[in-house]
């Protein structure tokens, strides 16, 4: 199954190519179009309860689709927002995702929820998280440009920015810098990252486009 | 008249060389910048052609503008830059004789001999695709220039193709489309959060937009200030 991701970094959106047999798991309501002979079966996300608390919590659907097909096909996988869809590929090891962010995983992929924290919720980070595990490819997404950084020690990220993350990475809200300057920089808050691991970013906030919208209604 | 993508897929413009004696036909409000060398007419008719205010009315229920405008070079090498209001990318789509079925607001230009008339695709597929009950319906030889938010990609369908509501932008009439469940199963298709989706069927070509102003529209307005 080859998955080519395309239009990033404005409008990234995935083309996937189906053998006989390959199947793909989606978030609910990303297929823009497919052939006709692509099958889809809709499933809770996890067990009932995680799937529950994971539409409450995560702003994730309950439900995940499963798209599949006994011939060749093509199927278009999209995201809500303008943003650039970026590919991690697992070797059994775990990555969280921000809520919002995940949009397809190779079958293989374990998807579950994790508790994020209420440090996390003050960040406007959200109170839980998408973990991923396993082996095999994940696709997640953001509102704006995608960056990846590699990082050891501290790291400091703008609240709404913090995309994904490996487990080895703890988080802390923090001030960007005095009392004084916090609050008339307009950093405000931000995310003091830490560990070692990898980490992705977006060059947009979602909240940031609120609230610029906002302040531009008559 | 040539013309020339720019920017595409995110902030699109597209830019034309017009040399003296032709003409295009452009929403109202598309122009961007343009040489001195060019004449604007605004009319509700298409250029030498009948209709005038019914047409003009009719336009205005598919979501386009009750006016249109002609612009033509007075001199020789006049340069045009058009492109549309929202992020989102443009194509050119050559005519040749055939009918085009576009979504409302995505007609964006066309040459002078291509008539634009709305179309009426019945109530079902008005209700049930997310598009809006009239249609622009583009026929004749030339070229047509549509715009979209989103990214827009083009399939030639032979046979048959499922396509997602809402993210239709114009389709060649040779393909009629059913609206139909995304999945074997109804409830399936709308947990999974698919809903009801377009069937393509026929042989021609289908323009789709990536992305979809509802899908933002949704995650943004609780976000917003009442008013």
């Amino acid at each position: 199954m080859q998955v080519d991701i395309r239009n990033r970094p404005s409008f990234a959106n995935l083309l996937v190519h189906f053998s006989p047999g390959d199947s793909i798991i989606a978030e609910a309501g990303a297929m823009a179009t497919m052939s006709s002979n692509i099958d889809m079966k809709t499933r809770l996300n996890g067990g009932f309860f995680g799937a529950i608390a994971r539409r409450l919590f995560g702003s994730e659907s309950i439900f995940i689709n499963e798209f599949s097909a006994n011939s060749p096909g093509e199927l278009v996988l999209t995201q809500p927002f303008p943003g650039d869809i970026v590919c991690t590929e697992l070797q059994g090891n775990t990555m969280l995702l921000q809520p919002g962010a995940f949009i397809a995983c190779d079958p293989t992929v374990r998807l579950s929820l994790g508790w994020a924290g209420f440090r996390s919720w003050i960040a406007r980070e959200g109170l839980f998280r998408i973990k991923v595990s396993g082996k095999g490819r994940v696709w997640f997404g953001a509102y704006g440009a995608i960056f990846e950084k590699e990082i050891s020690g501290e790291h400091i990220v703008d609240s709404g920015h913090l995309v994904a993350y490996e487990p080895t990475i703890s988080i802390n809200v923090g001030l960007a810098g005095g009392i004084f300057t916090s609050f008339f920089s307009g950093e405000g808050v931000v995310t003091r990252v830490r560990g070692q691991g990898k980490i992705y970013m977006q060059s947009r906030s979602f909240d940031g486009l609120a609230a610029w919208t906002n302040s531009h209604l008559l | 008249m040539r013309h020339e993508m720019l920017c595409q897929p995110a902030s699109t413009a597209v830019q034309f060389k017009l040399d003296q004696g032709e003409s295009l036909t452009c929403e109202v409000g598309a122009m961007i910048a343009m040489s001195s060398g060019l004449s604007v007419q605004t009319t509700s008719k298409s250029r030498g052609g009948g209709g005038g205010i019914v047409k003009g009315l009719k336009r205005m229920f598919s979501g386009e503008s009750f006016f249109l405008n002609h612009f033509t070079a007075e001199a020789p090498e006049q340069t045009l830059l058009i492109g549309p209001t929202m992020l989102g990318d443009c194509v050119h789509h050559a005519m040749r004789g055939g009918t085009v079925i576009v979504q409302g607001s995505s007609w964006l230009a066309s040459s002078p001999d291509i008539d634009i008339d709305t179309s009426w695709q019945g109530f079902t597929s008005a209700f049930f695709s997310g598009e809006s009950m009239f249609w622009v319906k583009c026929s004749g030889q030339g070229d047509l220039f549509l715009s979209s938010y989103g990214a827009i990609h083009c399939i030639e369908i032979d046979g048959t193709y499922t396509i997602d509501t809402g993210h239709i932008v114009a389709f060649e009439d040779t393909l009629k489309f059913n609206i139909g469940k995304a999945s074997r199963s109804l409830i399936g298709s709308f947990l999974g959060g698919e809903g009801l989706v377009c069937k393509f069927q026929g042989q021609g070509k289908l323009y789709y937009q990536s992305h979809t102003p509802p899908a933002l529209g949704a995650l943004l307005g609780p976000k917003l200030k009442p008013k």
